[in-house]
């Protein structure tokens, strides 16, 4: 960890796409300005559709808890590989579905853990498979199918990546209303694929529920994911959210997304040390309102134009970086879909807590890496530490009961 | 099992089909039906003794939904058999007095029979009754033919038998090692430890028929200690401890003494000893769970670094143990052939880690990817081997 260094005000980068970023709203009006408060707390859907042209877990609104999970592939041909894809789509259409687990009689250990109860309920459970930039390797023969943008992330300026939490062959997005079904989907999951596939790094997540209104906030206690963009837009979606087979992109992407996960801690103590002022400086919101500076209520025009020498919200201020709101950082607009995590303390006894960034793009790119590149050094990244995550590419759909993830690149690749 | 210091768990069963007891009184078990997808039937049915299952309804084959009452004063166990094949498909097992139980099977075209077995008195059948209709697209309940204790002895009694024709290689080894130690030889003796422990780390299936001379011979460190630092630890790991952290020959030459006391002991009395019928199947799989959690995770080691030459001889042990089940399974596992081939492919794995002067690379040498390939290798071993344990409990003959 790099000394910190407050008084210039410039240090480490920060939150990647956003730190002001969090769940698509709870409910299906994600952040949209002018959602009423009770449109936006409405009651979650009970399951989520497995079939479609996109897979769920992308414009789904973000469920409460979820687990990232990535996972080297371990099988060692092609057709094993492949085996281990249908087995992950089989499970994953069962648990998202929900239904009585298989009898197996006396032949076998029963085939669910039973952590959900004899009968399993779909819980708003979804499953999202994305392809990192190391399965495109010379094992499997999909070199030639890598999708343009995907690579293995670099280091930002003001990263501290740990590589045993970066990086892996297939990450899962595993998101539920709650904890055990999360942990249930998991184990399933693992079990059907077991000699296949082994995890490399996870990080669970949750939500907060809105304090006391409005977007979420996260571990520094700020309302994040403000401006995001509403994944119940078609319009938007397609623009911002889904990859499309054209220019150097291989056909198979369509109905794909290129999906950003960074694992970002909080120096929580550090930041509780901090001024008000400063604090609020540094986002360029209001802690207790989630308003820009500039304005009154969360979900207000910041107006930089009226601005424009940075007196009220500071030029270097995140949400300025993030979002400046011009004709070019609209097309920069990535859909964030975080979750806060908390996973115990380090070894001098402080918590290890923070933020689960994840977001989609349809183009890494234009989207994520111009944000954060534009993010280096800005004041934040004193009291944040990006530690893990990666590049993935979250598969497109599965159309049909006879249609698994990835086939459209294995066909692509046969 | 309880020795010095804490060793490799043995899993207990969970069996013993029928330890409740029974009053011969004529118990009552009631049947019913209860609706489903395949099949609609909201009547209850009840049977006794005379006439298990009887009234048991249903229309159609696929999945039902079986609730089924102990409406006597005892104990009992019910299974749901093929009238054909005499395959069992629903066990409901130490079914309480007065206890109802739901269950569900997915049961193709066929002839069926419910039997009732009170824990002390003969199995009573049902009527047959036969379902037919089509079950396409639905997951089927695979039936097997019970495991009975009379299928197990025999099994169980070959393994003995094979354990103890290994006890003197045991016994030999140990006292190479113990000659050796004494001699001052302790480069030869490092060799000789891991022969001796090697042929002790095949014999998995035997550890619970040991009972202490398990912790005596292979214990591990208590809670809080390490095999170098645990004063009451005996056996292999703290030779092991010894011999690689420069110990004076002097101060291990009591331990070695002792672990060949203990082995010629334990080939002295295993012939009155008794592997449990249970045990071999049950083992078939805990070897290999052994050897995930405290071998590939580098637990045990006391620093030799030959994690990998005992997950090596845990493969050999777990053949052993699967040996004498050969019979058993063939007609009642069809995945045995892919357990195999996991087992084979595991060992082909392991044994790519030792080089050709024999060897074997350390754990704590591997790479991530290396450690991954273990790990997911064996992982699926055990998974498949975990059915044989199932399909090896022992249950009472129907």
């Amino acid at each position: 960890m790099r000394a910190p260094d407050r008084s210039p005000m410039i240090g480490r980068r920060g939150f990647v796409g956003g730190l002001v970023a969090a769940p698509l709203g709870m409910a299906a009006g994600l952040a949209a300005p002018g959602l009423s408060a009770e449109a936006r707390a409405a009651e979650p859907a009970a399951s989520y559709p497995f079939h479609g042209v996109h897979q769920q877990g992308i414009a789904t609104p973000a469920q409460k808890y979820s687990a990232f999970v990535a996972f080297d592939v371990t099988a060692d041909s092609r057709d094993q590989l492949d085996a281990v894809l249908r087995a992950v789509t089989d499970r994953a259409r069962f648990l998202t579905a929900g239904g009585h687990p298989h009898e197996v009689g006396l032949t076998a250990p029963p085939a669910d853990s039973g952590v959900l109860g004899p009968v399993v309920p779909a819980d708003g459970l979804t499953v999202t498979a994305s392809v990192g930039a190391s399965l495109f390797d010379e094992r499997f023969g999909l070199a030639s199918a890598r999708p343009a943008r995907l690579r293995t992330m670099e280091d930002f300026p003001n990263d501290a990546l740990d590589r045993d939490q970066c990086d892996g062959d297939l990450l899962l997005q595993i998101c539920a209303h709650n904890s055990d079904t999360v942990v249930h989907a998991l184990r399933d999951v693992m079990r059907a694929t077991r000699g296949g596939l082994q995890v490399r790094w996870r990080k669970d997540g949750f939500v907060s529920p809105p304090r006391p209104s409005g977007t979420p906030r996260n571990l520094l206690g700020f309302k994040d994911g403000t401006s995001n963009p509403a994944a119940v837009d078609a319009a938007s979606m397609s623009e911002l959210v889904w990859t499309r087979a054209t220019g150097d992109e291989p056909e198979w992407v369509a109905g794909g997304s290129y999906h950003v996960v960074r694992l970002i801690r909080m120096l929580v103590e550090f930041w509780d040390r901090v001024s008000i002022n400063e604090q609020e400086n540094m986002i360029g919101r209001s802690r207790d309102t989630g308003a820009p500076l500039t304005r009154t209520h969360e979900f207000d025009d910041p107006h930089y134009e009226l601005d424009p020498t940075g007196d009220v919200i500071q030029l270097d201020a995140h949400i300025r970086l993030a979002n400046p709101r011009n004709a070019e950082s609209k097309k920069q607009q990535m859909l964030r879909r975080p979750y806060n995590y908390d996973a115990g303390v380090d070894a001098n006894g402080n918590l290890d807590m923070g933020l689960i960034f994840a977001c989609f793009n349809q183009d890494l790119e234009r989207q994520f890496v111009a944000v954060q590149k534009r993010l280096a050094d800005e004041p934040l990244v004193d009291y944040i530490s990006p530690v893990g995550g990666g590049y993935y590419f979250a598969l497109p759909g599965v159309r049909h009961a006879g249609d698994y993830l990835g086939s459209s690149l294995m066909k692509a690749t046969a | 099992m309880h020795g010095t210091g804490p060793s490799k768990p043995v899993m207990i069963g969970f069996i013993g089909a029928a330890v409740v007891c029974v009053i011969a009184i004529a118990a009552v078990v009631s049947i019913a039906t209860h609706p489903s997808s395949a099949h609609r039937s909201d009547e209850a049915i009840t049977a006794n003794l005379d006439g298990c299952g009887k009234g048991w309804q249903p229309t159609s084959a696929g999945i039902q939904t079986l609730t089924v009452a102990n409406t006597s004063v005892s104990g009992m166990e019910v299974y749901l058999e093929s009238a054909s094949t005499g395959a069992v498909y629903v066990d409901l097992e130490n079914l309480g007095p007065g206890v109802t139980r739901s269950t569900r099977v997915a049961l193709a075209a066929g002839r069926y029979r419910f039997v009732c077995l009170p824990a002390d008195a003969d199995p009573a059948r049902g009527p047959v009754v036969t379902l037919s209709g089509s079950t396409s697209g639905v997951a089927l309940t695979p039936g097997i033919r019970p495991v009975t204790r009379n299928d197990l002895i025999p099994a169980a009694k070959a393994y003995e038998d094979w354990v103890q024709s290994r006890l003197p290689v045991l016994v030999a080894d140990a006292g190479r090692l113990d000659a050796d130690v004494k001699a001052g030889e302790l480069d030869q003796a490092r060799s000789d430890w891991l022969t001796a422990h090697l042929e002790y780390e095949t014999l998995g299936a035997a550890y619970g028929a040991f009972g202490d001379y398990d912790a005596e011979i292979n214990g591990m460190p208590a809670s809080g200690h390490t095999a170098a630092d645990d004063p009451d630890l005996a056996g292999f790991h703290k030779i092991e401890a010894m011999l690689y952290s420069g110990a004076p020959s002097t101060q291990i030459a009591p331990v070695t003494s002792a672990l060949v006391s203990a082995a010629a002991e334990l080939e002295a009395n295993f012939p009155s000893a008794r592997v449990d019928p249970l045990d071999v199947g049950l083992r078939a799989h805990e070897i290999l769970e052994n050897a995930l959690q405290f071998e590939l995770t580098g637990e045990a080691d006391a620093e030799s670094g030959t994690e990998l030459a005992t997950v090596d001889a845990n493969l050999t042990g777990t053949l052993a143990a699967l040996a004498p089940l050969r019979g058993i399974l063939a007609t009642r596992y069809p995945q045995m052939k892919q357990a195999d081939a996991a087992i084979e492919q595991s060992r082909t794995l392991v044994e790519s880690f030792r080089g050709a002067d024999g060897a074997w690379r350390p754990l704590s040498d591997l790479g991530r990817p290396q450690r991954q390939q273990l790990n997911a290798s064996i992982s699926k071993t055990v998974e498949l081997l975990a059915n044989v344990a199932a399909i090896c409990d022992v249950r009472r003959a129907a």
